[in-house]
């Protein structure tokens, strides 16, 4: 029974019911009551009136109460309508979509990158898979067997779209991520390798000079970091070189004798002669050059101390880890070739002490 | 009748003494102001003084004019969930 909406019963009744309403009155009073010395103190501290200004500038802001606006006045569905010629493709696009087409369009943008590897990806896939790796530029640069290649795809398609983490379980497969859609624009980095079928014997060259190359087992791909990579030793570099190029050009450009990279001892003619065939190329290792800028900051007078050790070395017959950049003031000499092997041994003295120098 | 008058006295002090009374202004209020009858009521209280004068004005003028329109324009649905309220005070702790 419900008693609360009901007036109780009995004769108390009228008496009870009198004093609820009595109580009620006084709460009503009191509220009142607070208004006023609100309002009262309002106006004699002087803010009561603050929010009023002159009648002009109350009539300018003033609630606009009109159909088809807001109250600010401003029709609000003004670009509903009206569509845009996109620069690019040369098509009207309604003003709310303009934005993202846009996006797609030019390429740009997070999405966009990502989905036109997809697609270019499953092109590839469905299109044919025996055609040549190198008619496919970016596939390239993947870790992907084309069966592994799939079984990620499936995977992928399975979950949602557009997002970076999603392909994150792919991560760790066979230790390193290759996936098609994988652009420039993601967060993770990973290792990307190539494949060393693919190259020729110069580029093939071109690699190991800059590169660690040390051929993965599980994907034989070449790895792709510099020479010092961590995860991979000398002996291994070593013996890719010997692999790739055969046994008679070892092309370590850091010293094969010493076992730690940071001393430049001087390799026997052999690795002299080797040096010799590629000199042509433009390409300076990265250790070479990282000696040659620590030797020139250490040895001012670089040029000259070669030109008056050229003698010297020309006997010694030795050359060790220099710059490939010296060989561009090389001078006077009749084979350019054999001065900049004479340059190497000069500069490699002085920044061997250096470096230990610093060391200490 | 003087036991009318004890009983509202205890029920009073019951009020008080529980706190039911502070959480019943409070709930007032604030209904009061969710449902517009205060800026009302402020409205009004600005025509009161431009007529009166702003530097003139006292409690007693604004009190006077005030709380017989604040008492009629309270909202029926207020007014209605308070005694609901108060009734159910009494019921529990009338003797």
């Amino acid at each position: 029974m419900k008693m609360e909406d009901m007036p109780l019963s009995g004769p108390d009744n009228t008496k009870l019911e009198a004093l609820v309403h009595d109580i009620y009155s006084e709460l009503v009073e009191d509220a009142c009551l607070g208004l006023c010395f609100e309002v009262h103190r309002a106006v004699k501290q002087g803010y009561f009136f603050l929010d009023e200004t002159d009648q002009e500038s109350m009539k300018e802001f003033e609630i606009v109460d009109q159909p088809g606006v807001d109250i600010f006045g401003q029709v609000y569905n003004q670009w509903k309508n009206k569509e845009c010629e996109c620069p690019n493709c040369k098509r009207l696009i309604a003003a709310s979509r303009f934005a993202p087409h846009l996006e797609k369009c030019l390429g740009m943008g997070r999405n966009s990158s990502r989905i036109a590897s997809r697609r270019l990806a499953s092109n590839n896939n469905t299109s044919k898979s025996e055609s040549d790796q190198e008619d496919n530029d970016d596939l390239n640069d993947n870790d992907w067997s084309y069966g592994a290649e799939k079984k990620a795809k499936k995977r992928k398609s399975d979950k949602s779209q557009n997002s970076p983490r999603r392909s994150k379980s792919l991560k760790h497969k066979n230790g390193e991520l290759g996936s098609s859609i994988s652009a420039e624009a993601y967060k993770y980095s990973y290792n990307t390798g190539i494949s060393y079928e693919t190259l020729g014997p110069d580029e093939v060259r071109s690699l190991l000079t800059t590169q660690c190359g040390v051929i993965s087992e599980h994907t034989k791909k070449m790895c792709t970091r510099s020479q010092r990579c961590p995860q991979h030793t000398d002996e291994q570099r070593r013996a890719v070189r010997v692999f790739l190029l055969g046994p008679s050009a070892p092309l370590l450009p850091s010293a094969d004798t010493a076992v730690d990279n940071d001393s430049f001892d001087i390799p026997d003619g052999q690795t002299l002669l080797s040096r010799l065939q590629w000199e042509d190329s433009p390409d300076i290792s990265p250790t070479d050059s990282a000696s040659s800028k620590a030797s020139t900051n250490h040895s001012d007078s670089r040029r000259p101390k070669k030109k008056k050790r050229t003698s010297l070395c020309l006997n010694s017959g030795g050359g060790g880890g220099g710059g490939g950049s010296l060989s561009g003031s090389s001078s006077s000499q009749s084979n350019i070739s054999l001065v900049t092997k004479k340059k190497r041994p000069k500069v490699s003295a002085p920044s061997i002490s250096s470096i230990y120098d610093d060391l200490n | 009748m003087s036991k009318e008058s004890r009983m509202r006295a205890t029920i009073n002090q019951k009020l008080t003494e529980m706190g039911e009374r502070e959480r019943l202004k409070e709930l007032l209020r604030s209904k009061l102001t969710e449902c517009g009858w205060k800026d009302q009521m402020k409205a009004h209280c600005k025509e009161v003084i431009k007529e009166k004068g702003l530097e003139h004005v006292t409690v007693e003028d604004l009190v006077v004019e005030i709380t017989p329109k604040g008492r009629a324009l309270v909202p029926d649905s207020v007014k209605k969930e308070l005694l609901h309220r108060i009734r159910a005070f009494l019921a529990q702790h009338a003797t």
